[in-house]
């Protein structure tokens, strides 16, 4: 089997008392497309954070590659230009153009020349299909844009894996959908992803593999369409029947 | 009626002719009472200036002259006309612009009417010769106009490099105030505490005198009183700023490290450049209140050609025993402040209604 994207290793998180992730293990392989769906305060969010270390374990580890996230001596800002993340609350700099948005990064951290920033970013914004709001501001863009812009500004950095946190949730439903399909396109591209969604149509015909998270404990995993058919736990079975009316 | 207004536009509201000469009463009242004020703010200083300014007694002779008085009696008249129609016939009014026409010839009419009689007093009952020749002396002034315009200017620049050291002062402080480590964040906090819970003429005082007594480092008061006001406003600034970066969303900074930018990369090009506008009103009142506080340089003993605005008054006045040196003293802080403040509003306004149409959707 090839070495996973990343992995983690015992994980561990307490927001005060609070116990959200209790001994996570997880392996994210090659082009694989990683579901995680559980009901809300399961600890989704911040495991999928757990993954470029936005959110730090209280203990277990956390590997990208051969590189350990959660050894002090990483250079975290190195490893996360690797690592595309995309958040519900979209996160555009408003004071930035959606062009800007993309080249920011590209000009200071990846340090490429003016010009290569600027062809990469038009390049990404024709990808998500945007081409023609490169001079926009985000303010003037639709939710849906906002997050294609986001996709695309992770994007540009070229990165090795995606992570998406709920990124649809904040989207009035007539523009879900322009966001689901760029999603889709990258997976049928071979870009590994990891996917926290509450949309389970996207899950279930997209992911390649589901895990379902309750209470900070992976409870069941396996293929969506496997799961979604016949769930193993009581408490899969429970929560699909509230979410899946299809 | 009520039950055909539906719908109506209000115009239309005050279609009788009993109505209509409603409407027609309000825009009266709202003259009336406007006329009252307006011929006190600009009658009695137009009769003063014709009578002439220089010397004071001309001035006094205008201000208890029959003009002014005529002045005042007929502006009263108005006042009384405006706040009787005005209160007695507003909740009548058919139409909410007639209303608020009335509302207003009437509240003029109680400011005419105010003003009339804080003069009439001032007039009658108190003593506007001394008061005339005190403070509204001009004589005095003349031979000074060329220290007065160094005077604004000195000021000006005591306020402005205060505030242009002390903002950059103070977002280093802000930076250093968030840190995450204690041990950075304490002397920062500490620095900041003082400056802001010691009053600025002590700081000036204890800078000056201390040092060049103490530590025999020989800078002139004006110099002393350039680095207090950069010490002091970067203190001010320190806490405008950090409360600017704290009010950008968490998200913001998310998005820039999970892009690979360092902390200082994340803070340089995503966060405050969306602190700095937010933080611009704020500043620029600062930079108002600092205006004000040079005057309190006068206690370090300046050199003449270093003469801000109120030590200008205060020489002024020992050497001629007259006040008018603070009235226009006044005025220079007037010039400079007034569009100061008029550019914060408007900045202000900008902003409001601009980042609501940037940052939300």
């Amino acid at each position: 089997m090839t070495q996973p994207v990343a992995r983690l290793e015992g994980i561990h998180k307490w927001f005060g008392e609070n116990h959200v992730l209790k001994g996570i293990d997880l392996e994210v392989h090659p082009q694989e497309v990683l579901v995680i769906v559980g009901p809300s305060g399961s600890g989704k969010s911040t495991l999928l954070r757990t993954l470029n270390l936005l959110e730090e374990p209280s203990e277990g580890r956390v590997w990208f590659g051969d590189t350990e996230l959660t050894d002090v001596r990483t250079n975290l800002n190195e490893v996360r230009t690797h690592m595309g993340i995309v958040f519900q609350a979209f996160n555009l700099f408003p004071h930035k153009t959606a062009l800007q948005n993309i080249t920011m990064a590209l000009r200071k951290v990846l340090k490429l020349s003016e010009e290569e920033a600027l062809a990469r970013a038009r390049e990404e914004l024709r990808h998500v299909g945007l081409g023609e709001k490169a001079d926009a501001y985000p303010g003037r863009l639709s939710g849906g844009q906002q997050q294609r812009v986001a996709i695309a500004r992770a994007l540009a950095m070229r990165p090795r894996v995606m992570l998406f946190d709920e990124v649809t949730s904040a989207l009035d439903p007539e523009l879900i959908q322009e966001v689901l399909d760029v999603m889709q396109r990258l997976a049928e591209e071979g870009m590994t992803m990891v996917v926290v969604t509450h949309e389970m149509g996207f899950a279930r015909e997209v992911g390649s593999r589901l895990i379902f998270l309750d209470e900070g404990v992976i409870v069941e995993e396996g293929k969506p369409r496997q799961v979604f058919a016949n769930p193993t736990s009581e408490r899969t079975r429970k929560f699909l029947g509230r979410v899946l009316v299809m | 009626m009520s039950s055909s207004t539906k719908g109506q536009p209000q115009a239309e509201l005050a279609a009788t002719p009993a109505e209509r000469r409603l409407v027609w009463l309000a825009t009266v009242t709202m003259w009336v009472g406007g006329a009252g004020l307006a011929l006190l703010l600009l009658g009695i200083p137009a009769v003063l200036v014709v009578g002439g300014v220089l010397p004071y007694e001309r001035l006094l002779e205008g201000f208890l002259s029959p003009a002014t008085r005529t002045i005042l009696v007929t502006s009263m008249a108005l006042g009384g006309v405006a706040i009787l129609a005005g209160f007695t016939r507003f909740r009548r009014m058919p139409t909410k612009g007639s209303r608020e026409r009335a509302i207003a010839g009437a509240v003029l009419g109680i400011q005419a009417l105010a003003v009339a009689l804080i003069v009439l007093a001032f007039q009658n009952l108190g003593e506007p010769d001394p008061f005339f020749r005190n403070f509204l002396n001009f004589e005095v002034l003349q031979g000074y106009g060329s220290t007065f315009l160094r005077a604004v200017m000195n000021t000006v620049i005591l306020a402005f490099a205060g505030e242009a050291g002390g903002v950059i002062l103070g977002l280093v402080l802000a930076v250093l105030l968030l840190s995450k480590r204690r041990v950075v964040r304490a002397p920062a906090r500490a620095y900041v505490n003082f400056f802001r819970g010691t009053p600025l003429i002590w700081q000036l005082s204890i800078f000056y005198f201390g040092f060049s007594f103490g530590l025999g480092i020989q800078f002139s008061a004006f110099t002393a009183a350039i680095i207090v006001f950069i010490l002091n406003t970067g203190a001010y600034a320190a806490e405008v700023f950090r409360a600017g970066i704290q009010s950008i969303e968490r998200g913001q900074l998310e998005a820039a490290r999970s892009l690979g930018m360092s902390y200082s990369q994340a803070m340089m090009n995503a966060i405050i450049p969306q602190a700095v506008t937010r933080v611009i009103p704020p500043l620029m009142n600062e930079f108002v209140i600092l205006i004000k506080d040079t005057s309190l340089v006068v206690v370090l003993g300046l050199f003449a050609e270093n003469y801000e605005l109120y030590t200008w008054a205060r020489e002024g006045y020992s050497s001629s025993a007259n006040a008018s040196f603070f009235v226009a003293a006044a005025a220079g802080y007037l010039a400079v402040t007034l569009p100061l403040i008029g550019a914060v509003n408007a900045v202000e306004r900008r902003l409001r209604s601009g980042l609501v149409g940037v940052t939300a959707k």
